[in-house]
């Protein structure tokens, strides 16, 4: 054969091979099991391990900043909070959570919770995130997981017995509550049982909003997310992870919210988004603090549970943003006492509500940050102004 | 001492069936858990790294494949009568005292034979020698194709019906012709092979890890061949059948000319049969120069029977023979998907672009039964190499050689896919002396690399890397350098070679031969 027909006939083979190998992963699936999930385990120790020889090599980290809330992060004080905990949401999880430290550092305060966001499924990322709660812990802070009952990520080759995916949504929650999904539900308990640290988990938010979600009232009745939810928690509990606290979460703008409450014996806190779109869609416009949350407030009081604003945050498309953030933020824990917890949502690429993408993110607006920084310091006693260590 | 390979029984057979079957269903669940869409994380390079994985992975399936047709013949005895030559060759440079030894041995071999010595040294002494032990002295100067066109000519010089070619280095046992003629009775068969030993595997550290690699290829891996119907031509200790050289044009030249002679007879309607006895030892080289100048003539002549034989032959062969050379022709693509391998972690430690997002933790789980299956296979087959007592166990050496010649067999392939020519040299006989630095140079290089890295990445991890994103971060980093680590303990084993051939040992291997107690009933 000629240089030319070697060359030809070579290159002819790799890419045969080469559209065999795309043709496959075009069939692939995404599933995980046990035996990983124990080898992931031991791959975290890797990092853990690390941080621990980093915190030998530069002294102390965030966790010492954090020295003040240390006794606090058992559940039962987590359950009965005496003071406000200031939180955040960044969307560079589950690669690196730099971008919270990022907007404390800028703020000047140390922040205690840290958000973060699973839905439910089959896939690798939608399995207990143990790596990412060690890091928020390892980091001195404590995590607040927003679990999201997405009924369509799982496999019918896996779950045989579960509907088809498209009929799987209208009356979800009663096969929730039936125990349909508690091979997932339980894998999720045992992990959260065995890593044993308090965690908030936000399980279904929203579910009186009839537009959003799969479990939304479209779908369910609210008798079924009220089963649905005891039946959550009653497997947790079964598998003996009492360091998960529950946070009901509705949509207070949206009415009914109370019938999903689903009782006192199982919600540790009630939560609320407090996000002002601003005019960047036609169904909004320039909203306060006080009209997305304190005029709507009634709905979160009555059950005596320490409240929650889980997404707190404006846009920048229509108004003063900075404004809005102090107005919001002043004196917030004598003029509304029940607010235990704010975190600030600051997610730079949202493309969940509207077509655009929005950018929530604090960080890179200096009128923004000093006046979240300067409400925080007036009212939340952390240790004020620590120097970035790195 | 005669060896010889176990007898494949029955309950063999079904035990390695169950192990086959076994990986090779572990075989496709792991394309089932590598081929997921969420792992591909640049597609380019993802493709490149699939293609270098199941590359290996495809390699070790064809050899469970080839196992499972692992056979041994029923022994013939060699009718009387027969009239056999035995060809050896000598060449420029070839050691004279090496011929004693084995003109010798020649002389012992107990079937009725005439040894011929085809000779170009133009050295006198040869002539002496050969005449000395009764052989018949040819001078064959100045023919093009080496020693496969003094083969040839030496076939037009003479007229016996059966050939044994003969490699000068092999010292032939008394028994080795009453082993092979009887197979030839049948006349469809066109050559016998038999195992390739050596003595001198004791000698030095690539001597062994050299002949390590060649244990499973002549026992199961032949007999494997043989039962599919495409036991191969080795360069020396074949007999074969002259009607059927002379149908296809005499014997093959160039690099691989045992190979090119071999898929010529197949092609041509003749079949082969192995023997899986050791009745002749020879020389493996000692030192890592000779060894990769070896390497990169088959490497060479490997992918000329791909390029320019197989091609040809293909409409002729039967599918099993077809799989047989395509897997035997694509061997030194060790090199490149090796070289690939290198290439990756370093790619991610120093750039940060990754092929595959997969976990570490989910490919250990996903490839651990093939693993198992695979070393289970590799010990199970070890049953059917031509010396147990002798070859078994983990080979080592072997693979450590492999790694250490992935440069040689990386050139082999791009001359090949470029038509680039090398000259045919015959493999060097006895040790020489290596320069350390210029074997050695791509591993130290590969190790510097490494150390460089190890020194960055835990640089940056603890004087860069933010708090909020070392955690996060660790498994994916300290993973990929663990990928990178596995080469480097590989590449050490390359140095150590290349240091250890810096000095030969001492003494010629063959003077130590007891020519006279040679054979002998097998074990």
């Amino acid at each position: 054969m000629r240089r030319t027909g070697r060359i030809v006939l070579t290159a002819a083979a790799l890419a045969g091979c080469a559209a065999a190998v795309l043709g496959l992963t075009a069939l692939g699936t995404r599933a995980e099991g046990p035996l990983t999930g124990a080898l992931e385990r031991a791959a975290g120790m890797v990092g853990v391990v690390e941080g621990r020889v980093a915190r030998r090599v530069h002294g102390p980290g965030r966790e010492a900043r954090l020295a003040w809330f240390a006794p606090m992060r058992t559940a039962a004080r987590l359950r009965r909070p005496e003071r406000v905990l200031l939180g955040a949401y960044d969307q560079g999880l589950p690669a690196s959570l730099q971008g919270v430290l990022d907007l404390e550092n800028r703020l000047g305060t140390v922040l205690p919770l840290v958000a973060l966001y699973t839905a439910w499924g089959d896939r690798p990322e939608q399995q207990f995130p143990l790596r990412q709660l060690q890091a928020v812990w390892d980091l001195g802070s404590v995590p607040v997981v927003t679990w999201e009952p997405w009924l369509t990520d799982f496999e019918n080759r896996l779950h045989p017995s579960l509907p088809l995916r498209a009929e799987r949504d209208r009356g979800g929650l009663a096969a929730i509550a039936r125990g349909e999904y508690d091979f997932y539900v339980d894998a999720w308990a045992r992990d959260a049982a065995a890593w044993g640290r308090p965690v908030l988990v936000r399980w279904g938010h929203e579910m009186n909003d009839p537009y959003r979600y799969p479990w939304g009232p479209q779908n369910n009745a609210s008798a079924d997310y009220v089963a649905a939810w005891r039946h959550v928690v009653e497997r947790f509990r079964r598998a003996g992870a009492d360091n998960v606290l529950w946070v009901w979460s509705p949509h207070v703008a949206y009415s009914g919210a109370a019938s999903y409450y689903p009782g006192g014996d199982v919600v540790d806190w009630v939560a609320t988004g407090a996000l002002n779109y601003g005019t960047v869609a036609y169904w909004s416009r320039w909203w306060s603090f006080e009209e997305i949350y304190g005029s709507k407030r009634a709905a979160l009081t009555p059950y005596g549970k320490p409240v929650m604003i889980a997404e707190f945050g404006s846009l920048a498309v229509g108004g003063d943003r900075a404004a809005w953030y102090r107005e919001a933020l002043a004196d917030l824990p004598t003029r509304h006492p029940e607010v235990k917890a704010v975190i600030v949502y600051g997610a730079s690429r949202d493309a969940t509500v509207t077509q655009q993408t929005l950018d929530w993110s604090v960080t890179p607006d200096s009128a923004a940050v000093r006046a979240v920084a300067g409400e925080f310091a007036r009212w939340a006693p952390a240790p004020a102004r620590v120097p970035a260590k790195r | 001492m005669r060896r010889r390979a176990a007898p494949v029984r029955f309950r063999d057979r079904l035990v390695l069936t169950v192990l086959v079957g076994g990986g090779a269903a572990s075989c496709l669940l792991l394309a089932d858990w590598w081929f997921r869409p969420g792992h591909v994380a640049q597609p380019a390079l993802f493709v490149l790294l699939s293609l270098a994985f199941w590359y290996g992975a495809g390699r070790i399936v064809v050899g469970w494949v080839n196992y499972l047709g692992v056979a041994r013949p029923e022994h013939v005895a060699a009718p009387g009568g027969l009239r056999v030559a035995v060809f050896t060759t000598s060449s420029p440079g070839e050691p004279l005292s090496m011929f004693e030894t084995t003109l010798a041995a020649c002389a012992r071999i107990r079937y009725p034979h005439t040894t011929y010595l085809l000779d170009d040294t133009r050295d006198p002494r040869f002539r002496e020698v050969a005449e000395r032990h009764g052989a018949v002295w040819l001078e064959l100067v100045g023919l093009p194709g080496a020693k496969a066109g003094k083969i040839n000519r030496a076939l037009e010089l003479t007229d016996e019906e059966f050939v044994l070619v003969l490699d000068p280095d092999h010292v032939p046992f008394p028994e080795f012709l009453d082993r092979t003629l009887g197979h030839l009775a049948d006349p469809r068969v066109g050559f016998v092979q038999v195992c390739q030993a050596y003595y001198n595997q004791g000698r030095s550290f690539v001597a062994r890890g050299a002949a390590e690699q060649t244990y499973a290829f002549y026992g199961p891996g032949q007999m494997g061949l043989f039962g599919h119907g495409a036991a191969l031509a080795i360069g020396a200790n074949c007999t074969f059948r002259r009607a059927a050289l002379e149908s296809v044009g005499g014997h093959g030249v160039g690099l691989a000319e045992d190979l090119v002679t071999a898929i010529r007879l197949h092609a041509g309607g003749w079949t082969s049969v192995y023997v899986p006895e050791v009745v002749s030892r020879g020389l493996v080289p000692e030192d890592l120069g000779s060894f990769q100048k070896q390497q990169l003539k088959w490497a060479r002549g490997v992918y000329e029977m791909v390029f320019a034989e197989l091609p040809r032959a293909f409409a002729h062969l039967t599918w099993r023979q077809r799989l047989c050379y395509a897997t035997v022709g694509t061997y030194y693509l060790f090199g490149p998907t090796t070289l690939l391998f290198l290439v990756i972690p370093y790619l991610y430690l120093w750039t940060g672009v990754q092929p595959a997002s997969m976990r570490f933790a989910g490919f250990l789980t996903a490839s651990a039964p093939v693993s198992a299956f695979g070393a289970a296979v590799y010990l199970y087959v070890q049953r059917w190499l031509c010396h147990p007592a002798a070859e078994r166990g983990i080979h080592w050496r072997g693979l450590v050689l492999k790694v250490a010649c992935w440069p040689v067999f990386l050139a082999g392939t791009v001359l090949a896919v470029v038509r680039a020519e090398i000259p045919y040299v015959p493999t060097a006989k006895q040790a020489v002396r290596g320069r350390v630095l210029r074997l050695a140079r791509p591993h130290l290089a590969l190790l510097v690399l490494y150390l460089a890295t190890v020194a960055r990445v835990a640089y940056t991890r603890l004087a860069e890397t933010p708090e909020g994103a070392l955690e996060l971060s660790g498994e994916a980093v300290w993973g990929m350098l663990g990928f990178a680590t596995v080469p480097v303990l590989m590449a050490c084993g390359a140095v150590y070679a290349a240091w250890r051939s810096r000095t030969p040992a001492p003494g010629t291997p063959w003077e130590a031969v007891p020519v006279d107690r040679l054979g002998g009933e097998a074990r």
